[in-house]
């Protein structure tokens, strides 16, 4: 008995260092799922609000770009108005001339933005993510998505009372469905390489495209409206399997410069999601 | 005894600002990262016993992945580094430095400080790169970013050694 005591007290540096060991792993383990915990991640408390407070600063980084990129859209966005208007003019001016089809007024736009600054954003993992400074009492629930001024950026994961974490693009985790402009559907997934591109895998090999063409979301998961640019195509080939294509696609977003973002609420996600269970209930 | 405990405090803090406000963000030629923590652990004098490395390098690793949403990853390759201190520096060093000696150029000459760091960051940015590859295997990327970090972070640790006006005053 007294041996082992001596023993284990000798070695009691090992002991400590396979609990350690042991400790890390659970972490790893235990996040390395959809969802994770936020205790050990930057939407705590401490660690966002020194996330915050860099990002304050930083934030007067490249301001001059920004402002041009804004000024660019707000440029389309009129362009967009005014030819809106224009339509609206001929359809309700003259009621005697009308030739086109009167729009469902009682459609409602089922999306709405919440606003929110990036607080902390990685580019350089395999697997990205990014903390902006919204969280629970903003309206932020897991599973929103997220989009910058010029294109998709990611998905919501977690969520604490005033930070969320998404899962950027630039993460093997995510999913998400892109169609080109001509209706073939394919994958969006990231290989761990280049944060400028990502793959669009499972096209089929009678798709119809150029270089060049605009990735769109495909609208089908309620988690982003139909039409959102994720990027356009850069390069095609064939996968391994030889049944399917892939292309590369280069990001409309740029992550290593990500600032604000707006988180976008589906109002009728969750009615959505409790229609598509009870169809895969029925299946078994 | 008191001035080392304020030194290690100002060296932990300085070490993990720097990484999480500045290098975090460096991302050179998309394949090397800097971890620049690691010179905390380095710098610890010689003469405390391995649990309280042990300790002190889980704690640097975990604040380091709440920071970078990495969780656990940092963690275990800290743990793993500063397990293998000890050793290390018995291996490259062998003769016996007094207590409370700092490791630097001065007191285990250049070339094994340098055989040292280099070591003892290879064996973290092994572990870290293997464990983040758990989400996506790539053998020849990973390979790629191990030894493009360790050259950075070996580097930049041994540079910053070179400029390090407290070990020069105290002419250790």
């Amino acid at each position: 008995m007294r041996q082992l005591l001596d023993f284990l007290v000798r070695k009691r540096h090992w002991i400590l260092f396979i609990l350690l060991e042991i400790l890390s792993l659970m972490l790893i383990y235990q996040n390395n799922a959809y969802q994770r915990s936020v205790i050990i991640s930057s939407a705590n408390i401490v660690t966002g609000s020194i996330a915050s407070a860099s990002g304050f600063f930083t934030s007067y980084f490249g301001l001059r770009s920004e402002n041009q990129e804004l000024l660019e859209h707000n440029g389309q966005l009129e362009m967009q108005v005014l030819a809106l208007q224009n339509e609206l003019a001929v359809l309700t001016g003259d009621s005697t001339k009308f030739t086109g089809y009167s729009p469902d007024q009682d459609y409602i736009f089922s999306y709405d933005f919440i606003r929110a600054s990036v607080v902390n954003n990685s580019v350089t993992n395999l697997a990205n993510y990014i903390t902006i400074n919204k969280g629970r009492k903003d309206g932020i629930q897991p599973d929103m998505g997220v989009v910058s001024d010029q294109g998709v950026v990611g998905i919501v994961s977690n969520v604490s009372d005033h930070y969320a974490v998404i899962i950027s693009l630039l993460n093997p985790k995510l999913r998400l469905s892109g169609l080109i402009k001509g209706n073939f559907f394919g994958s969006i997934n990231w290989n761990g390489r280049n944060p400028c591109y990502v793959n669009l895998d499972e096209v089929a090999r009678h798709a119809d495209f150029q270089r060049g063409d605009t990735v769109v979301t495909s609208g089908y998961s309620s988690i982003f409206p139909a039409g959102i640019v994720i990027g356009t195509i850069s390069d095609s080939r064939r996968q391994q399997d030889d049944n399917f294509l892939s292309l590369e696609v280069e990001l409309a977003t740029d992550f290593y410069s990500l600032k604000n973002v707006r988180v976008i609420r589906n109002f009728n996600q969750s009615e959505q999601l409790k229609i598509e269970q009870e169809a895969k209930g029925n299946d078994s | 005894m008191i001035h080392n405990v304020v030194r290690s405090a100002v060296y932990f803090v300085v070490c993990i600002a720097i990484q999480i406000l500045v290098l975090n963000n460096i991302h050179f030629l998309r394949v090397a990262i800097p971890f620049f923590y690691l010179y905390f652990i380095i710098k610890i004098p010689l003469g405390y016993s391995r649990s309280y490395i042990l300790i002190l390098s889980f704690i640097t690793g975990l604040i380091i992945d709440a920071f970078s949403n990495t969780p656990g990853m940092h963690t275990a390759a800290c743990t793993l580094a500063g397990f293998a201190r000890e050793p290390l520096i018995q291996f490259f060093i062998g003769k016996d430095l007094p207590h409370d000696t700092f490791p630097s150029y001065k007191s285990f000459g250049y070339g094994g400080f340098i055989r040292y760091v280099v070591t003892f960051v290879s064996i973290h940015h092994i572990a870290l790169y293997l464990l983040e590859s758990i989400t996506l295997f790539d053998p020849l990327l990973i390979f790629i970013r191990i030894v493009a970090s360790v050259l950075m972070t070996s580097i930049l640790i041994c540079a910053v050694e070179a400029f390090n006006l407290e070990t020069q005053k105290s002419g250790e």
